[in-house]
């Protein structure tokens, strides 16, 4: 009798991860030109129109990536078809909340275009809502899968939250011109929210590696061999801790030291997402 | 036994409904793959993925081990992820007989039915068909919904040389699911997940049906295979 043995396939590809990755820093992006025009952000005024372009740029890109990652990309438009919307999918929401971040972040160009501060202020409050939406909603794509260790936790859409603040820092450092102001302020969200990151991380990693057989073969995968690389050195030493490291020293606090953090915790900001991404789903490969 | 529903979705002990459900006897498979057969060519499943497959472990010490079969199919859950996780109702559960099956017109592809399947159910159907125009959206087992709602069984129940699947409505306590149920020991696999599954084995050892630690360090052959799978389903 021949035997044949039967694989399963990872449902997710890390194209998944660069879509987390881009509508993460999109968000955050939206957020610091947003915070810019209250008094508490006016340190983030240089980089207010630059963060909204981007924004807008990366959530086309975003956008593209999932769309082109279905397998029936021309069916997208049925996520918009209230007959078949399944709203206990937390797709359904995100689908929904990415349709609507792109509709206010048109309008919040607009008004930034045409110099309308009103507008600009009303539109920016109502897309950071939804911004804040789009990591939590991918957290809880992640989380709602009771059957997938290290995904199957409340920390996730936490987690999503400050990579998104994290990686969108990083970014906005690069649109920052080298404006002192700005980056002594963005300096600072990265170290609040990368600190968060680095906390949750050893949470998820001790509540995986006690989790029971399949987390701890999880937690086994994800620390050794190249995910380990990926996940341990790429995303958490080289991707958390250096740069954290980075910028609690006196040439952190300088342009250089702040924008090679930030280069920094980009790396370890796509590595994070892309491993817990793929480590989630190695095990039940086997099953 | 409605005490024991949780959630609106379950049809347990609901009367007047019919809550389909399989048993297969361990003590009976042999393994010869026949269900799987019968499968391929009721539905013309493609090459490469399964609506039921029989997959093995060698138990035992040298020289008394054996092969122990585990066939496995869409589990048909009373409260099926798949369907919550779906965004646009593409796969949905069918109150009367607990069916769990696709839109194929509806599907978008974004497998997140394939996420949250504990049981690896379900699968990509690939882009090219000879026979049919569904392609390029996820696929899984029906029940054989056609055929049991014209009094037929599974074409797998009807195949089997063994006898070890049996099929019929778990809410019917004349039925001889309802009776194996009620009479003999019976596992799920996976009941830690909470989706009720309605695929009972007699005679599973769960140290055959979790996933081992072995896995961890698989052997080369297997690395091989699945090197060469994956070439195929990429």
């Amino acid at each position: 009798m021949g035997d044949y043995t039967v694989f399963h396939n990872m449902p997710w590809s890390g194209m998944y991860a660069i879509y987390f990755f881009t509508i993460g820093i999109s968000a955050a992006l939206f957020f610091f030109s947003t915070k810019s025009w209250f008094p508490t952000g006016q340190a983030l005024i240089p980089i207010r129109t630059p963060a909204a372009y981007v924004s807008f740029a990366l959530l086309v890109i975003s956008g593209l990536l999932l769309i082109g990652d279905l397998s029936q990309p021309m069916r997208f438009l049925n996520i918009m078809n209230p007959a078949y919307l399944n709203l206990t999918s937390p797709l359904a929401w995100g689908g929904l909340n990415l349709i609507s971040f792109g509709v206010v972040s048109v309008l919040y160009v607009k008004a930034l275009k045409g110099n309308d501060g009103k507008n600009a202020k009303l539109f920016g409050v109502i897309g950071s809502l939804l911004a804040l939406g789009l990591p939590v909603y991918t957290g809880f794509d992640l989380t709602v899968h009771q059957n997938r260790p290290i995904w199957n936790t409340p920390l996730m859409p936490v987690l999503f939250v400050a990579l998104s603040l994290v990686s969108g820092a990083a970014v906005a450092s690069l649109l920052a011109d080298g404006k002192e102001v700005a980056l002594t302020r963005l300096r600072s969200h990265m170290l609040w929210a990368g600190g968060a990151v680095g906390v949750m991380l050893i949470a998820l990693l001790g509540t995986t590696a006690y989790g029971g057989s399949t987390s701890e073969l999880t937690f086994m995968f994800m620390t050794s061999g190249s995910l380990g690389v990926i996940f341990v050195g790429l995303g958490i030493l080289l991707g958390t801790a250096a740069p954290i490291a980075v910028l609690l020293t006196p040439f952190g606090r300088q342009h250089t030291g702040i924008v090679a953090a930030g280069g920094l915790l980009l790396v370890g900001g796509m590595a994070l997402r892309y491993s817990i991404l793929i480590g989630g789903q190695i095990v039940q490969t086997y099953f | 036994m409605s005490e024991l529903r949780i959630s609106s979705i379950e049809t347990r002990g609901m009367p007047g409904k019919k809550r389909y459900a399989m048993v297969i006897d361990l003590r009976r498979c042999i393994g010869c793959d026949a269900c799987m057969v019968a499968c391929k060519a009721e539905f013309d499943v493609p090459l490469g993925v399964f609506r039921t497959w029989v997959p093995y472990k060698v138990v035992g010490k040298y020289p008394v081990v054996r092969k122990m079969f585990l066939p496995r199919l869409c589990n048909h859950c009373d409260d099926p992820p798949c369907v919550r996780a779906c965004p646009v109702g593409a796969t949905y559960k069918v109150e009367d007989g607990g069916f769990v099956l696709q839109h194929y017109d509806r599907c978008i592809g974004c497998k997140a039915c394939m996420a949250s399947c504990p049981y690896n159910a379900r699968f990509m159907l690939p882009k090219h068909r000879t026979y049919t125009n569904i392609t390029n959206v996820v696929d899984k087992c029906t029940f054989c919904h056609h055929r049991v709602t014209q009094g037929l069984v599974p074409a797998c129940v009807q195949t089997c040389i063994g006898r070890a699947r049996i099929f019929g409505d778990l809410n019917d306590p004349a039925s001889e699911v309802s009776y194996l149920t009620n009479t003999l020991p019976t596992q799920v696999l996976r009941p830690e997940e909470g989706t009720k599954p309605h695929v009972f084995y007699i005679g599973a050892d769960r140290n055959h049906t979790e996933i081992g630690r072995k896995i961890y360090d698989p052997q080369d052959v297997m690395d091989a295979e699945r090197a060469v799978f994956d070439k195929n389903h990429s």
